[in-house]
């Protein structure tokens, strides 16, 4: 055996074999040029309602080319918008009336009971041009928020920078199987609509298994509540919201999430995002995107001594 | 069954003691290690010019019918001299034939007559490729690879680089049987798919069987991979290694019966009743990294390590083997993640000749793949398993009935056991178990298949396999409601107890093949299969990935069943008929496809079954292959034209989409080059059309989230680019001593530098910087060159 001659040669190429593994193990990555055309934009219902007594908004708007960079999608002005409630013994209207920039409103008014109530089953109607767009949802109840804490995390340098005060939500999920939630972070009233922040819950976590009625787990209940790359400073203020919805639209929020972070050799293939939205004329196929949501919200806000 | 079987049995061993011709029957073995020798052809002729064919089994034992009288005896096996001998057959006799080594060193070339195996022999979309041809073969880093070698061939594509696993004539990876010494494994790569589990130090013989599959295989849709492992020398200890630029490998052989090592360099004068081969190899990026390591990642972890060890012992008419492999892949990075997945497998068999003509071998076995996940997150650590755990029993026959006929026939029996996912969140505070119920499963498997040379034109195989599938208790029972095409809707579960058969499937599996010989270098070869699938690899990434659930077949999940027909024209041409060519075409027609909702979630997914959609499949082509045998030039051109798509409600409108591993035109030039005795030189080019895609084509938003649209219903709707790729290497073999030689391996992988895509993923706000962009993601993204030192002593 010579293995005297082995390790003389072995140092040789040892910082070969280092070039050699980085290159192999990062993969590369390039922005390249692809043409995609938009040929049939999709009228998109923006339909998250809930409970709340201030005012509900429905947006309408047409989808845009993946690689427009002006973001800009326009508005549909023309449309007739209404939310039927199908539990009262005389269905119910509430009709949203065109503001601006695409956007329905409507204002509840607990003194006439024109509001949104837990467990009733709501329709949504939309006339666009000559077609009828319809979904359904019914609303069902939130939990209760025990209370917000602060936590201290003292970051070891980057990229887990993550030095300062952030937030950890403390609440059970309601008895029973089958409760889905959107929990929404605000920063200073400010909505955080980072997909790293789309936190999303079956029961007591991200998937359905089983769990049920106690605390979130971890991820949904700081992970996904925080943006790391900003901790809290003194003065500020943090509100969660727990909206409830239901199957159907964790299924769309989980397809949303999955898109917008997929990649890597782990990718998977793109996938057609549904809509729970259909047009009611079954013979023309008009494209429809977007969502319809009947959520009931509990909140618990904490200002950062 | 059982009764069936031993009538059978009963009635072989009856018939064999009425024939009456004589038998001439042995093993074929190597004369310098007495490696047993697969496939070898043994060719009685008459001084009036009859012949008489048979070949060695997976064993090396044959038994040929001859008339009593002056006879000649050839015997061939691939990368072996010829033998040659005349006698007068006057009683049946058993004897072995040891064949030299066409050359004993590297770079002597024999040039010799091909004895047309490939016409001759009955089997249609079949390709072997020996330990040797596989070294030479130019691959990533300089480490030959069986996997690697195998998607050279015909009708075999790969997703990319990274991908776990091969595709065969449009079949997904898990259609793949893949065996090592009888045992299936469930994932064969190692650093997800960069190389195969298979040491190649170890590996006898890998064969390929694509279509017209015999009946003593089953369970897979698409094909057989047929890794034999070596028995080790029996005459000599040896050792070989090498040292490349991610791992190490070593291997130690030799007898076991003569340990004194004073015999260490004697020739044995009597071939050793048994002997071992033990084969290790571990990455050591790791090790080398370990300095480079920032503080906080000090306790990483990031290699695989593998160990196939086998040792056999023969005596009289017996032979024992005992053959086991142990593998993992390990990645940690301390405090934050951690994963790890490998296989495991133990095989025993018991080969006993019951008489000249028959031929038996019991095996039994155990697989497991098992993977690992875990992360960190602050102080509650996350963790994951699941694993898919297979014990088998399972007996084969070959009875080789008169001159015209060979019998196989066997019966298996396994149980597996399914673990989906256990998972476990722990703290100082909390310890949460839960996790998805055990799955148990019994598949039973009988077979019966002749081959029949009708005349010396004309013969046929024609076999059925029968097999069934009990999807058992004790677990839980999902009944769904369900609209075709749709996510399906929990109705209701129940609970079942040990043993309680909640779904039954039988299905017989007829095989069929036949070979009519057009003349001495030409013959025409069909095959028909039916085959069965009941494990099924769910995946929806762009390639497969270690922590793809395996899914049995239940309630909800019918069986997959493929049938497919192959035609081919068989040709041998050239001085000495160096030259191979075959071209064939095949159609196969697929059901109860697996396929899933869009955005599915697989992992731990008590619900799964929900969200897996059913759907049908075709898959179709021609492959024309050209191989040069003999000459300093060797090497082979393969072409596939190939199509491979599926239907499934709920999917692209109902509508045909092509499969993601759908490559429409593949071909592939494999060459070596014998310079002189030191130096040999190899180039691999390879030319794929691009897999198909689903690309967004628009976006619109939705409560300030980014939703990205694919517009339509599609899938696969665009093609990704061409994959094509040069490698290059040059073997230079030291003058060795008497006993020790040794050879370095410079290569070059991916000489040209292109940047083939893996996939082509769409980024939102790449980057954060308010951008949508279509990213292409390639593995391999340079030219890789490496340095490999291999030694034998």
């Amino acid at each position: 055996m010579k293995i005297q001659t082995l390790s003389s040669k072995k140092s040789i190429f040892n910082g070969l074999i280092a070039v050699i593994a980085v290159t192999l193990f990062s993969g590369c990555e390039d922005v390249i040029q692809v043409d995609v055309i938009n040929n049939s934009p999709k009228i998109v219902v923006d339909a998250f309602v809930n409970n709340q007594l201030d005012t509900q908004t429905i947006r309408l708007t047409r989808s845009i080319g993946y690689f427009d960079s002006t973001g800009k999608e326009p508005a549909i002005s023309n449309a007739q918008v209404a939310v039927v409630d199908q539990t009262t013994a005389i269905p119910k209207l509430f009709v949203f009336s065109y503001a601006n920039n695409g956007k329905y409103q409507f204002v509840p008014n607990p003194v006439t009971g024109d509001t949104f109530s837990v467990g009733h089953d709501y329709a949504l109607l939309v006339v666009v041009d000559k077609d009828t767009l319809v979904s359904f949802s019914r609303l069902n109840p939130t939990t209760v928020i025990d209370s917000l804490h602060l936590v201290d995390v003292e970051g070891n340098g980057p990229p887990n920078n993550t030095t300062g005060k952030y937030v950890e939500l403390y609440a059970n999920d309601r008895v029973g199987q089958g409760d889905f939630y959107w929990i929404k972070t605000f920063r200073n009233d400010s909505f955080s609509n980072s997909i790293n922040q789309l936190n999303t819950s079956a029961d007591m976590g991200n998937t359905s298994n089983g769990q049920d009625g106690k605390l979130f787990i971890y991820p949904v209940r700081y992970n996904q509540v925080n943006d790391f790359s900003r901790s809290y400073k003194t003065g500020e203020t943090v509100r969660l919201e727990i909206h409830s919805i239901n199957a159907v639209v964790f299924g769309w929020f989980n397809l949303v999430i999955n898109e917008n972070r997929n990649g890597g050799l782990f990718a998977t293939p793109p996938a057609n995002i549904f809509s729970n939205v259909i047009s009611f004329n079954p013979n023309k196929k008009v494209p429809v995107g977007g969502c319809f949501c009947m959520s009931a919200v509990c909140s618990a806000s904490v200002t950062i001594p | 069954m059982r009764r069936t079987l031993f009538t059978l049995f009963t009635f072989f061993l009856i018939h064999a003691s009425f024939a009456q011709n004589l038998t001439l029957s042995g093993y074929v073995k190597d004369s310098l290690n007495r490696e047993t020798l697969i496939k070898a052809q043994i060719v009685g002729t008459t001084p009036s010019g009859l012949e008489f064919r048979s070949s060695t089994n997976s064993y090396g034992f044959f038994s040929i019918t001859l008339p009593s009288g002056p006879i000649q005896i050839t015997v061939a096996a691939a990368a072996h001299q010829i033998f040659t001998e005349s006698f007068d057959i006057t009683q049946n006799i058993e004897r072995n034939y040891y064949l030299a080594p066409e050359s004993d060193q590297i770079g002597t070339v024999t040039i010799k007559a091909k004895k047309n195996d490939n016409v001759k022999s009955l089997d249609i979309s079949t390709q072997s490729i020996s330990g040797q041809t596989i070294k030479k073969i130019p691959a990533l880093l300089g480490e030959a690879d069986v996997i690697k070698s195998i998607q050279l061939l015909p009708g075999v594509t790969t997703v990319g680089e990274g991908a776990s696993g091969f595709n065969v004539r449009g079949g997904s990876i898990d259609q793949n049987l893949v065996l090592m010494d009888e045992a299936p494994v469930f994932n064969s790569a190692h650093l997800f798919g960069f190389f195969s589990i298979f040491n190649p130090d170890a590996v006898k013989d890998v064969e390929l069987v694509k279509g017209g599959i015999p009946a003593n295989y089953g369970g897979r849709l698409s094909s057989t991979l047929d890794v034999k492992t070596r028995d080790g020398n029996k005459r000599k200890y040896q050792a070989n290694g090498g040292v490349g630029t991610i791992f190490s490998r070593f291997t130690l052989e030799g007898p076991l019966t003569k340990p004194n090592i004073k015999d260490f360099k004697k020739p044995l004068k009597t071939p050793a009743k048994s002997s071992f081969i033990v084969s290790g190899r571990r990455s050591y990026i790791d090790l080398l990294a370990k300095p480079f390591l920032p503080e906080n990642l000090a306790g990483s972890q990031f290699y695989f390590y593998d160990l196939t060890a086998k040792a056999n012992y023969s005596y009289k008419r017996d032979n024992i083997y005992i053959s086991t492999y142990i593998g993992d892949d390990v990645f940690k990075a301390a405090g934050l993640f951690g994963v790890k997945w490998g296989n495991t497998t133990a095989t025993a068999r018991w080969n006993h000749v019951f008489n000249k003509r028959l031929f038996s071998n019991f095996t039994y076995y155990y697989s497991r793949y098992r993977y690992n996940l875990e992360f960190t997150n602050r102080d509650v650590t996350f963790n994951w398993k699941s694993n898919i755990v297979n014990n088998s029993a399972k007996v084969d026959f070959n009875y080789f009935l008169n001159p015209k006929n060979t019998v196989a026939f066997g019966a298996q029996s396994t149980y597996y056991r399914f673990i989906p996912g256990e998972a476990q969140a722990k703290s100082s505070s909390l310890d949460l178990k839960f996790g998805l119920p055990d799955r148990y499963a019994v598949e039973n498997a009988v077979y019966i298949s002749d081959d029949w040379n009708a005349n010396g034109r004309f013969s046929i195989r024609a076999g059925i396999r029968v097999s069934q599938f009990a999807y058992m208790g004790p677990g839980k029972v999902y009944l769904f409601n369900r609209e075709p095409g749709k996510q399906g809707v929990l109705d209701s579960t129940y609970s079942t107890t040990k043993g309680q058969v909640v779904a039954n499937y039988i299905n017989p599996e007829p095989r069929l093949g036949f070979k009519y010989q057009l003349n001495k270098n030409s013959a025409i070869k069909g095959g028909y299969n039916r085959m069965v699938q009941n494990l099924h690899l769910i995946s929806n990434t762009a390639a497969s990935v270690p922590f793809d659930v395996w899914q049995p077949t239940t309630n909800n999940v019918k069986p997959e069943i493929a049938d497919q027909i192959a035609i081919g024209y068989f040709k041998n041409f050239g001085k000495a008929n160096n030259y191979e060519t075959n071209i064939e075409g095949y159609y196969k027609k697929l059901q109860n496809q697996v396929d899933y909702v869009d955005g599915a979630s697989l992992l731990l997914n008590e619900l799964l079954e929900a969200d897996l959609l059913n759907g049908i499949g075709r898959a179709y082509g021609m492959e024309v292959y050209i191989k040069k045998n003999n000459g300093k030039l060797t090497g082979w051109v393969s072409y596939t034209l190939a199509r491979s798509e599926r239907q499934v409600t709920g999917i692209n409108d109902g509508n045909w989409y092509p499969n993601r591993f759908d490559r429409k035109h593949n071909l592939y030039i494999v060459s070596q080059y014998q310079f002189n005795q030191k130096w040999e030189f190899a180039a691999n080019f390879v030319f794929s059309t691009g897999t198909p895609a689903t690309f967004y084509t628009g976006q619109y938003s939705v409560q300030g989230y980014v939703v990205p649209d694919a517009g339509s219903n599609a899938r696969n709707n665009v093609r990704n680019p061409t994959y094509h790729r040069l490698d290059l290497s040059a073997t230079y073999t030291r003058k060795k001593s008497k006993d020790f030689e040794s050879f370095w391996v410079f290569s070059c992988y991916n000489a040209y530098n292109r940047r083939n895509p893996f996939s082509i993923y769409f980024s939102t706000n790449y980057k954060d910087q308010g951008q949508n962009a279509a990213i292409r993601y390639s593995v391999i993204g340079s030219i890789i060159p490496a340095v490999s030192y291999n030694f034998k002593f």
